[in-house]
């Protein structure tokens, strides 16, 4: 700080009061080097010269004995004014009883009279200014200016003193936070956002006065508590935000909270709290709960979701990610013949091994980074189609996902027949699945979609039928090509009455539509039987094969050209 | 004046310089002001209506400079005052006027 002032020949300021003109310009030529100085003749010319603000005073000189208002009276007058009080004064007297009473007005150190040499005085005044500004730098990044919790970083360090006097004592992290805050500074103003983070830290600390408990603001509208051991978190985040609701006029103030109980003390503060956030923001945006606790398998599996996140590039490159095939036979023929079938990803990881579909696809739908996998498996297939067609001269349509998103994506057509395009296929080669969930989220702008694909050539096979919540009316004015039956009711159909039904009545639904239907997830020989029995037209599942990659799969085509 | 007038004078010349961060200029600058302070002036006429409280703000004051100046005889005088100004001792403070006044006058004479 003192090396920062000096380059940039920044000095301090020091005001001497004394009402004589010889003591002051004594003094004065003492300082004048290493301060500006300013002079007043009594403790009323200082007094307004303090009042007036544009002088950053950092000391203040005074003598005692002085005509209109003396050295006394001045310390009284400042003793109880916050802005002027945290500066510091240092008295000039030689005498005993003045000492005392000036101390007890608040001043910090004195100069002898006669002076004693410039060295001493000078040293004097910097340590009385450095004492000043580093107790002032203290308790200026000690606490949040705002709500009075702590810093971060002495909160942190305020329990790593606890933790080094451990009486075996559980203490819990607790992180709480104002549900879409950055909307109360928008509507209602950034005073009013800084009242209620103000009120709630006000109320927080109530709560929890009976017991031991620190608090923190590291940011925004987070806000850190490390206390005793509690049980009752729902009732006092509900209690706290009813009170806070009452003090302020801004509706509807949600607060979510994330508890790490009995946090463990061998991790750092900062991992205490980061399991606690992780906790509180898992319940982002779910009013329905207020309160979530940290567990070691939830936090597990969120960074086990990132780990994959962060992979899927190096996967796509390094073709951990491959592309598996499943027949689909149609079965309304003697003996079943190989109509077609489905591409599926399957990932093969350095450090997971095999990994389920079950487990990345709805992550990656959930961030949008299944469009880029999508985008893959459609090249894929596009590619293996061709190169059947060109070891076989027998083409196998292959059906591949189109998730929501692609469907909003602009580039969809020009990148589907792109891809026709590059790999010489037909249209109906590269058929498409789009779950029934999809239709009936924007029926509207999906089945434009839709039908411009269909005119292009391309075949919609609706995936996961039964399994979303289609209107009757709606599924009349879809544009498919074939029904995909959801897996369930074939599993359950000849065990529980009401799939067999169901099956039934899809099959009903697609012979209304004169659209094909196709089975999923069909496994012996008497579910073949029944949905042949009932129309059913198509069948994939384990009965015939389980998804196999390309290499397997060239084995049914291989039988299928042995059967002609 | 020089230094050396000042010490003849009986001044602890190499103490006031020293305050006067060995400035010999400014020092002796610092000793003429204060041959014209007004205190002197103030000090007789408090004296001369026997204003004890006044007689001592003045003198008290008049210490202060007299000290960092370090005009020694003159300092002696004015303490020895205060002393008795503080406590009000009943006493004939002209005496101590008289001598202030004419070490004063002594010190003029070098100007």
């Amino acid at each position: 700080m003192n090396d920062f002032r000096y380059s940039y020949g920044l000095k301090r300021h020091i005001l001497i009061i004394d009402d004589e003109e010889i003591n002051r310009e004594i003094l004065g030529n003492m300082l004048k080097n290493d301060y500006e100085i300013s002079f007043a003749d009594n403790g009323a010319m200082a007094y307004e010269m303090l009042k007036d603000h544009s002088l950053k005073i950092s000391l203040i000189l005074l003598d005692l004995l002085m005509p209109v208002m003396d050295g006394f009276e001045f310390l009284e007058k400042i003793k109880d004014d916050e802005s002027l009080n945290a500066v510091p004064v240092i008295v000039m007297t030689s005498e005993k009883p003045a000492e005392v009473r000036s101390i007890k007005l608040g001043a910090d150190d004195f100069i002898a009279k006669p002076y004693d040499s410039p060295e001493v005085i000078l040293a004097r005044c910097e340590r009385i200014i450095q004492l000043y500004e580093d107790k002032s730098i203290i308790t200026s990044t000690e606490k949040d200016h705002l709500t009075g919790l702590y810093t971060l970083e002495f909160f942190n360090e305020y329990i790593r003193q606890i933790d080094s006097l451990d009486i075996g004592k559980s203490y819990d992290a607790l992180v709480l936070n104002i549900e879409h805050f950055h909307m109360v500074n928008e509507m209602f103003g950034r005073k009013a956002g800084d009242d209620v983070l103000k009120m709630l830290s006000d109320l927080l600390s109530d709560t929890f006065k009976d017991s031991f408990s620190i608090g923190c603001r590291p940011a925004a509208d987070y806000f850190y508590f490390y206390l005793d051991h509690n049980d009752g978190y729902d009732k006092i985040v509900n209690s706290v935000q009813e009170r806070l609701a009452g003090f302020s006029h801004i509706p509807k103030i949600h607060l979510r909270a994330g508890v790490y109980f009995d946090a463990d003390k061998s991790l750092t503060p900062d991992c205490r709290f980061d399991h606690a956030k992780f906790a509180c923001d898992r319940i982002r945006g779910d009013y329905s709960s207020q309160v979530s606790v940290y567990s070691k398998e939830s936090y597990d599996a969120d960074l086990y979701h990132e780990h994959l996140i962060n992979d899927i590039d190096d996967a796509i490159a390094n073709k951990d990610l491959t592309v598996f095939y499943q027949p689909k036979y149609f079965i309304q023929s003697d003996k079943p013949v190989l109509k077609s079938a489905e591409a599926l990803i399957r990932w093969k990881h350095p450090e997971f091994g095999m990994i389920s579909p079950g487990e990345f696809i709805p992550l990656f739908e959930s961030n949008g980074l299944i469009q880029k996998l999508d985008h893959y498996v459609w090249e894929e297939t596009a590619k293996q189609i061709k190169t059947w067609k060109e070891r076989f001269g027998y083409s196998v349509p292959v059906s591949v996902n189109v998730s929501r998103i692609d469907i909003y994506d602009p580039e969809l057509e020009s990148r589907l027949t792109g891809l026709l395009k590059e790999y010489d296929l037909k249209p109906s080669e590269l058929m498409l699945e789009i779950t029934e969930s999809a239709y009936s989220d924007d029926a509207k702008g999906l089945t434009d979609v839709v039908e411009r694909l269909r005119k292009i050539g391309f075949k919609i096979e609706m995936d996961d039928f039964g399994s979303g919540y289609s209107s009757l009316n709606m599924i009349t004015t879809l544009p498919i090509d074939a029904l995909k039956m959801d897996m369930k009711f074939i599993r359950n159909m000849n065990r529980d009455e009401k799939s067999l039904k169901l099956v039934e009545l899809v099959l009903e639904i697609a012979g209304f539509l004169e659209v094909p239907t196709i089975a999923e997830g069909v496994e012996d020989a008497d579910q073949i039987e029944a949905l042949k029995k009932m129309g059913c037209d198509i069948v994939q599942g384990y009965y015939f094969s389980k998804p196999v990659p390309p290499n397997d799969f060239e084995e049914f085509i291989k039988k299928e050209l042995n059967k002609h | 004046m020089t230094v050396d007038n000042l010490r003849d004078f009986g001044a602890n010349v190499d103490e006031g310089i020293r305050r006067c961060v060995n400035n010999e200029t400014f020092y002796l600058t610092m000793v003429q002001k204060a041959l014209n302070d007004k205190s002197f002036d103030q000090l007789n006429e408090a004296v001369d209506s026997k204003d004890i409280d006044r007689a001592f703000e003045v003198a008290h004051a008049l210490k202060g400079v007299l000290g960092n100046l370090a005009l020694t005889p003159m300092f002696e005088t004015v303490s020895e005052m205060v002393e008795l100004l503080r406590s009000k001792t009943d006493t004939d403070y002209s005496i101590y006027t008289e001598k202030i006044n004419a070490q004063k006058k002594q010190l003029e004479e070098y100007l």
